[in-house]
C-alpha cells in the first residue's frame, strides 16, 4: 500500500502521451489550431466522418486486424499445445520459432512483398514449374481487396509473439497445475479443458487485444501491401497529414481521433467481456 | 478493510485529479500555443539587407546550416553529403547537415514550430510549387532575399519555367535551384515502338491489358495534369490562375479519358502503387511495361545504379510534358538564416550545377544560362548536354510545357483519389 502514489504517478506519467495526443488530435480535428480557410468547430469532424472512404479504411483495418489476430492467436495456441513438451527438438522448434520477432514490421512486409506480389519468388516458382503461364495468372495476394498479403505478413509477425507468452503461461504456474490434476487422476482431455484452456485464455486476452490494436495500426505493414482502395484507416491518415492543400491536413486529427476511440472500445469491451465470465466463473 | 476501502477511494480520487489537471495543463498550453505568436525573428529581412555580401559571409563563418529536403535518393544524398558539405565547410567555414523532410512535411514542421513558439530548426529548405504557395499563404517564409545572392546574376532569367514557380512570382522569397521535365519510362526490348501521343497510349494500354499504370503521389497527378492539358487544347488554357469553371470542363474529360481505360491498367484500375519507387519496382519486374518521372535524366541515373535494365529509356509524349523548377528557400524561422543565403550562394555556382547536372550524380537540370558563363564552363556545359541516351535539348524544349496554379494539381490530385476511393461504393 505504501508504494501506491509512486505507482500511479508512473502509471500517470507513462498515460501522459496519450491523454496529450488525445487532446492534440482533438484541438486539430475541431480546428483550435492549424486549420486554414476552414470553419472551427465541429464542421470537420462532421465532414470527415461522413466520407464513405473512412469508413470502408476503418472496416478494412478492422477486417485486417481481426483476421490477422485470430489466425495468428491460432497458429500460437495450436504449436504451443503441440510442442509444450521438455525434449530437445521441442525446445529447438520453440526457439525457431520466435525468430520472427527478430524482424522489424517493415523488413517483414518487404519479404512479405518479395515473396507474395506477382512477380515475387512465389510466382517464379509457380512459372517455373508451368503452374501459371505469366505473373498475371498469379492470385492478387499483395495490394489485393481482402488484404492477404498484409495479413499473412501480420500472422508471421504475431504469432511468435503470442506464443513466447503462452510458454510464459504454460511453463511457470502452468506446469505445476497440470502436474497437481494430472496425480489426481485427470485424463489429457481434462486436463486441456480444465487447467490449460482457462490458464491460456486469460493469460493471452490482453495481449490479443494489443496485437488487434497494434496491427489496426499497422501503417508499415500496410504501406507497402495494403491496396489503393479501400485505403486502410492508417494509410488515410498518413495521406491526409501531407494533403497538397493545406486546407485538408487537419482531417488527419479527425482520423487519429476516430484511430485512438476505436483502439480504447477494444479495451473497453475486453474488459467488460473477462469482467463477466470473470463474474460467471466466481459464481 | 473500511479503511482499506476509503483509502482506495481517497488514491483513486487524486489520481482522477492528477489525470484532469494534466489534461487541462496540456490543453491550455496547446491553446496558448494555437493563438499563433510571431516566431522569434533570429534574422530578419531587413537586417540582412542590410549587411554587404561580405559581412554575411563573414557572419556566417562557423555556423552550421540545416537543410530540410527529400532524402529518399541515395545519389541526391551523396551529392549533398560528400560534395557539397565538405566544400562549404573548407571555401566558407559553414557546416552542412541536410536533413529529412520534403514539401508537406516541411510545412507541418515549420507549422507546429510557429504554433510552439520553438526555435526555428532549419535554415534551407527544398520547395516548390505547391509548397511554396502553402509555405508563402501561412507567412512561414523569409525573404526577399534571393535577388540579394550574387550568383543570382547566372540565372537563365528569360526561362517562364525557371522564373514562375507553378505560376506564382518568386519575389525573392525562394532561390531556384535546379529544372526537369517530366518523362514516361519504356524498356526499349520489351517495347520498340512505343507510343508517341496521348492517343497513341490509350490504344496502347487497350492494346496490352494490366502493363500500364500510374502511381498515385506527385508524379502519378503530373502525369495527369498533362493529360488534362493534351485532352483540352493545350496549357494555354490553364493559365492566368485557377478558373473553377475551365477546371471542371477539363477533368470531366480527364476522367472520361481513365474511364475508358481504366480497365486495361495494371490490375485493371483497382489499386495503384503507392509512388515511382513503387512504380519502378513493377516495371523493373516486369509486372508493367511503362514506368514515369517527374525527371527525364532519372533513367540515366537509374540504368548506372542498376535498378532499371540497361534497355530503358525517357519517353516524352508529343502532347507536352511539365517541365518546372525546385527552388531553395529560407524558413523565417531559421536560425542562420546569413549562412542559409552562402550556401544557396554556392548551389548556384557553375561548379555545383554542373556537378548536380552529370549523369552519374544525379542528372538534375541547370538554371544557369550556359551563356552567362566563362567559355571554359560553357564548353563543359555542353559536352554533358550531348550524353548520347539523353532526350536532346531540343526536343526536351519543343515538347515543355510549364505548371498551372497549384489549386489545379490540388484539385486533381483530391478528385482523383476520390473517385479511385469510391469506385466500390458507386
Amino acid at each position: 500500500m505504501k508504494h501506491s502514489p509512486r505507482a500511479l504517478a508512473v502509471g500517470a506519467v507513462l498515460v501522459l502521451p496519450v491523454i496529450v495526443g488525445f487532446a492534440y488530435a482533438l484541438l486539430g480535428a475541431t480546428d483550435v489550431f492549424g486549420g486554414f480557410g476552414q470553419p472551427a468547430g465541429a464542421a470537420r469532424l462532421q465532414r470527415v466522418l461522413s466520407e464513405p472512404a473512412v469508413w470502408r479504411g476503418t472496416v478494412w483495418a478492422l477486417w485486417v486486424a481481426t483476421m490477422s489476430t485470430t489466425l495468428a492467436a491460432v497458429l500460437a495456441v495450436a504449436l504451443s499445445l503441440a510442442y509444450a513438451g521438455t525434449s530437445r527438438t521441442d525446445r529447438l522448434a520453440r526457439a525457431l520459432m520466435n525468430v520472427p520477432l527478430a524482424f522489424p514490421h517493415i523488413v517483414a512486409a518487404t519479404v512479405g512483398l518479395l515473396i507474395l506480389g506477382q512477380s515475387g519468388m512465389l510466382a517464379r516458382m509457380f512459372m517455373f514449374s508451368g503452374v501459371i503461364a505469366s505473373a498475371a495468372q498469379m492470385p492478387e495476394l499483395v495490394a489485393d481487396r481482402f488484404g492477404i498479403g498484409v495479413i499473412l505478413t501480420l500472422v508471421w509477425k504475431e504469432a511468435p509473439f503470442l506464443l513466447l507468452i503462452n510458454a510464459a503461461i504454460l511453463g511457470g504456474h502452468g506446469a505445476g497445475y497440470k502436474e497437481v490434476a494430472r496425480t489426481h487422476g485427470a485424463s489429457r482431455w481434462q486436463v486441456l479443458q480444465r487447467v490449460t484452456w482457462p490458464l491460456l485464455w486469460r493469460g493471452l486476452s490482453p495481449a490479443l487485444v494489443a496485437v488487434a490494436a497494434f496491427s489496426f495500426g499497422s501503417y508499415e505493414t500496410m504501406v507497402l501491401l495494403a491496396p489503393s482502395n479501400p485505403l486502410a484507416l492508417p494509410l488515410l491518415t498518413a495521406e491526409r497529414y501531407v494533403d497538397p492543400a493545406l486546407a485538408g491536413r487537419n482531417d488527419a486529427f479527425v482520423l487519429a481521433l476516430l484511430g485512438i476511440v476505436i483502439g480504447l472500445i477494444a479495451v473497453a469491451l475486453h474488459e467488460n467481456i473477462r469482467a463477466r465470465v470473470d463474474d460467471t466463473s466466481h459464481a | 478493510m473500511g479503511v482499506l476501502v476509503s483509502l482506495q477511494r481517497k488514491i483513486a480520487r487524486v489520481n482522477m485529479r492528477l489525470l484532469a489537471s494534466m489534461f487541462l495543463v496540456s490543453l491550455s498550453v496547446m491553446t496558448f500555443d494555437a493563438c499563433g505568436r510571431a516566431p522569434r525573428p533570429i534574422a530578419n529581412a531587413d537586417e540582412l539587407r542590410a549587411m554587404s555580401w561580405t559581412e554575411l559571409q563573414a557572419s556566417s563563418r562557423g555556423q552550421t546550416v540545416t537543410m530540410r529536403m527529400w532524402r529518399g535518393d541515395p545519389s541526391i544524398n551523396a551529392f549533398l553529403d560528400n560534395w557539397v558539405a565538405p566544400r562549404v565547410a573548407s571555401e566558407f567555414g559553414i557546416t552542412l547537415r541536410a536533413v529529412e523532410g520534403q514539401g508537406p512535411e516541411i510545412v507541418n514542421a515549420l507549422m507546429l514550430e510557429r504554433n510552439a513558439n520553438a526555435n526555428g530548426t532549419a535554415d534551407l529548405v527544398w520547395i516548390n510549387g505547391e509548397t511554396f504557395s502553402n509555405l508563402r499563404q501561412a507567412n512561414l517564409l523569409l525573404g526577399p532575399w534571393a535577388d540579394r545572392v550574387p550568383n543570382a546574376a547566372l540565372l537563365d532569367s528569360a526561362s517562364p519555367i525557371i522564373m514562375r514557380d507553378f505560376e506564382q512570382e518568386l519575389s525573392g522569397f525562394e532561390l531556384p535551384w535546379g529544372t526537369v521535365q517530366a518523362a514516361l519510362i519504356y524498356d526499349s526490348a520489351r517495347t520498340p515502338t512505343p507510343p508517341q501521343t496521348f492517343d497513341e497510349l490509350s490504344r496502347w494500354i487497350h492494346d496490352h491489358p494490366g502493363r500500364f499504370t500510374h502511381d498515385q503521389a506527385f508524379t502519378g497527378i503530373t502525369f495527369l495534369k498533362e493529360l488534362m492539358y493534351a485532352l483540352n487544347g493545350g496549357v494555354s488554357q490553364f493559365q492566368g490562375g485557377f478558373s473553377e469553371a475551365t477546371y471542371t470542363r477539363s477533368s470531366a474529360k480527364v476522367w472520361q479519358w481513365l474511364d475508358d481505360v481504366r480497365g486495361d491498367f495494371w490490375r485493371g484500375g483497382r489499386t495503384y502503387p503507392s509512388g515511382v519507387a513503387e512504380l519502378h519496382r513493377l516495371f523493373a519486374n516486369g509486372e508493367v511495361d511503362f514506368t514515369m518521372s517527374n525527371n527525364q535524366n532519372e533513367v540515366i541515373t537509374k540504368v548506372r545504379q542498376g535498378i532499371l535494365p540497361k534497355s530503358s529509356r525517357a519517353l516524352v509524349l508529343q502532347d507536352g510534358t511539365i517541365a518546372n523548377a525546385h527552388y531553395l528557400g529560407i524558413p523565417s524561422s531559421a536560425p542562420h538564416a546569413a549562412a542559409a543565403m552562402v550556401v544557396a550562394n554556392f548551389l548556384l555556382s557553375a561548379e555545383a550545377q554542373y556537378e548536380k547536372l552529370r549523369p552519374e550524380v544525379w542528372a538534375d537540370g541547370t538554371v544557369l544560362s550556359v551563356q552567362r558563363l566563362t567559355p571554359e564552363w560553357q564548353t563543359r556545359f555542353n559536352a554533358l548536354a550531348a550524353e548520347s541516351n539523353a532526350i536532346p535539348r531540343d526536343t526536351l524544349a519543343k515538347y515543355a510545357r510549364p505548371e498551372v496554379a497549384p489549386e489545379y494539381h490540388e484539385r486533381l490530385n483530391a478528385d482523383w483519389r476520390a473517385r479511385i476511393r469510391d469506385v466500390v461504393a458507386r
